[in-house]
């Protein structure tokens, strides 16, 4: 484990799942697992949980690239979701995050006949997001950029693809403050869904965050996965 | 008077000495920006930054060694041609027979007094011919009407010379030079789009790079091109709508790192925009800066805000700027909102959430 970023256990397994996905997207034919790679499977509970905080971004090579994810990877995703359900009294975008793992899990890797679903989980209110200002807003979207990909419509992502100016105010605003993880999540958002206004140069705007931000792996990510949908919506 | 007056001292916003990104303030429906927010707090600002300026004018006043080369031109010219640049766009702002128009108009004839009704100026110009600010705190008095003909007399084949023509200074500073022309009243020695194209704002410059000396190139370029609010349809389309796009996102760091002065001008940058005001903008900035404003009416140019009630809580080299822009940014603003609620016929002060039809188009 790569502890030279890492805060606690939880915050270095983390690093390491996010730097696996990192290279799994870049590589492309990234063929290992993710969490084999980084050294966790089902019985380990500081790695389930950090697959808890990356969230569906675990499968995002798989969804990104068109393939088959990993049975290893699967497994351990569906485990944190058994492991880790939001209390009621969770905040929203924690239910949101949960619900993103569930559909992704049923979306890449449908439970074989006769096998245990994950479970059914509404899919949660994003009322308050259309309220929220736009600062508040692209926080919270920037948390929830694991739902930031193609083909996975949710309230969220209509609620990102209606506020696009919003979000990119935001994202200029995260670039000023220095939140690196921020701007990314706020960039991924807008090469998902389109719609910024030309001149904030997001292409430059992504590349200048990854340099300045990417000793986090969890930037990288983002902006990684910025770009490639980037390049499949120019495609 | 275009000399930058305060570049941005202090860091970015949000950032803790270690270089962490600060924490997300708390997200409070309906804290700020409440609809009519600004409307509510202006009329205040503006009486109370005037009759600040207004108590401290003598401290405006040159000294009598005010030409002798030693002297500090940004202690003695530059607050006093700031003085003549603001409060004469304040005068023209306001409406007659208001106290704020006559508290300006009477700030102006002391500035005007100040410089011995031109007589000072020439003997400014004399002393440095070939220097632009002299002609640029003339500009600031000429634009207004008031007038010097010796002034104007020697000033007339020196701006008319190819030297004059090449003067080397950044983009948004000849701007200003040729905003000075145009109220002088003499053939402009360019063409303003060339210049306004090189300019950070001209350029439509990714938003994400603004920072103090971007902000206030920009801020000039604005107040240049509009002859200080006075002029919102010199803007070109593309530019309103980039600065209706971008507005929100610089003055909330601004605020948030505690720029004060550069807030005022960026709020005066909205309210000299043509067409209908930013009210979502006004609404939500408005309201933090009126608390910053002392209660004695002065505003800090950056930093924490002081709690002392004594009537001089900043030096007046550090607040002189901000309060007089303050007024400034605080006059267009009622100006502009108030038209903006003509427009649409409702008595002052209703708001309905205006939307921003020059807002930048998306990208397809």
């Amino acid at each position: 484990m790569d502890q030279k970023h890492a805060s606690s256990p939880l915050a270095g397994a983390v690093h390491d799942l996010a730097t696996e996905v990192v290279l799994a997207l870049r590589s492309g034919d990234h063929l290992a697992t993710v969490c084999g790679a980084a050294g966790i499977d089902e019985e380990n509970r500081t790695g389930i949980a950090a697959v808890r905080v990356i969230g569906a971004d675990l499968l995002l090579p798989s969804v990104l690239y068109g393939r088959h994810p990993h049975p290893g990877d699967v497994a351990v995703l569906d485990r944190a979701v058994r492991e880790f359900p939001p209390k009621p009294d969770a905040p929203a975008a924690t239910a949101w995050s949960h619900w993103h793992m569930i559909s992704t899990l049923q979306r890449m890797a449908p439970p074989a006949p006769g096998a245990a679903a994950p479970g059914t989980y509404a899919e949660p209110d994003a009322a308050w997001l259309e309220e929220a200002p736009w600062q508040a807003f692209t926080h919270q979207l920037s948390v929830l950029a694991p739902l930031a990909v193609p083909a996975a419509p949710s309230a969220v992502q209509r609620a990102a693809a209606n506020r696009a100016v919003d979000l990119s105010r935001g994202f200029v605003r995260a670039v000023r403050r220095r939140d690196w993880l921020q701007a990314a999540g706020a960039g991924r958002w807008l090469a998902a869904t389109g719609g910024e206004p030309a001149t904030l140069g997001l292409d430059r705007g992504l590349d200048f965050v990854e340099l300045m931000g990417g000793h986090d792996p969890r930037v990288t990510l983002h902006v990684r996965a910025a770009r490639l949908m980037a390049e499949a919506r120019a495609r | 008077m275009t000399t930058t007056a305060t570049e941005d001292p202090q860091g970015r916003p949000g950032q803790d000495p270690q270089g962490r990104p600060a924490r997300e303030p708390a997200f409070t429906p309906g804290a700020s920006g409440a609809s009519g927010a600004a409307l509510a707090v202006l009329p205040g600002v503006l009486a109370s930054a005037l009759a600040w300026t207004d108590a401290h004018r003598t401290r405006f006043a040159l000294p009598d060694d005010v030409l002798e080369p030693h002297t500090q031109v940004n202690a003695t010219l530059k607050p006093l041609g700031e003085l003549a640049q603001l409060g004469s766009t304040i005068r023209r702002t306001t409406a007659p027979g208001t106290p704020e128009h006559e508290v300006a108009g009477d700030l102006v004839a002391y500035a005007w007094e100040q410089v011995h009704e031109g007589a000072l100026l020439l003997e400014l110009l004399r002393a440095e011919p070939f220097a632009a600010y002299p002609y640029e705190i003339y500009a600031a008095f000429a634009g207004y009407g008031l007038r010097h003909e010796g002034f104007e007399a020697l000033a007339r084949p020196l701006t008319a010379t190819r030297a004059w023509a090449h003067t080397e200074q950044h983009a948004n500073r000849q701007l200003g030079l040729v905003n000075s022309e145009r109220r002088v009243g003499v053939v402009t020695h360019t063409d303003a789009g060339g210049v306004l194209s090189r300019t950070w704002l001209g350029g439509l410059s990714e938003p994400w790079m603004f920072e103090g000396s971007s902000g206030y190139a920009l801020t000039h370029t604005v107040f240049h091109l509009t002859d200080w609010g006075r002029m919102p349809d010199r803007v070109p389309k593309k530019i309103d709508g980039y600065l209706r796009t971008w507005l929100p996102a610089w003055a909330d760091g601004c605020l948030e790192s505690g720029q004060w002065d550069l807030t005022g001008e960026l709020l005066a940058v909205a309210a000299s925009l043509p067409g209908p005001a930013p009210v979502e903008l006004l609404d939500a900035v408005w309201p933090v800066l009126a608390d910053v404003q002392h209660p004695t009416g002065c505003v800090p140019e950056t930093g924490v805000p002081a709690e002392d009630p004594s009537p001089d809580p900043y030096p007046f080299i550090d607040c002189y700027h901000s309060t007089l822009v303050t007024a400034f940014a605080a006059a267009l603003s009622l100006r502009s909102l108030r038209q903006t609620d003509e427009r649409a016929g409702r008595p002052t002060g209703e708001q309905t959430g205006e939307t921003t039809p020059g807002r930048e188009r998306h990208t397809p």
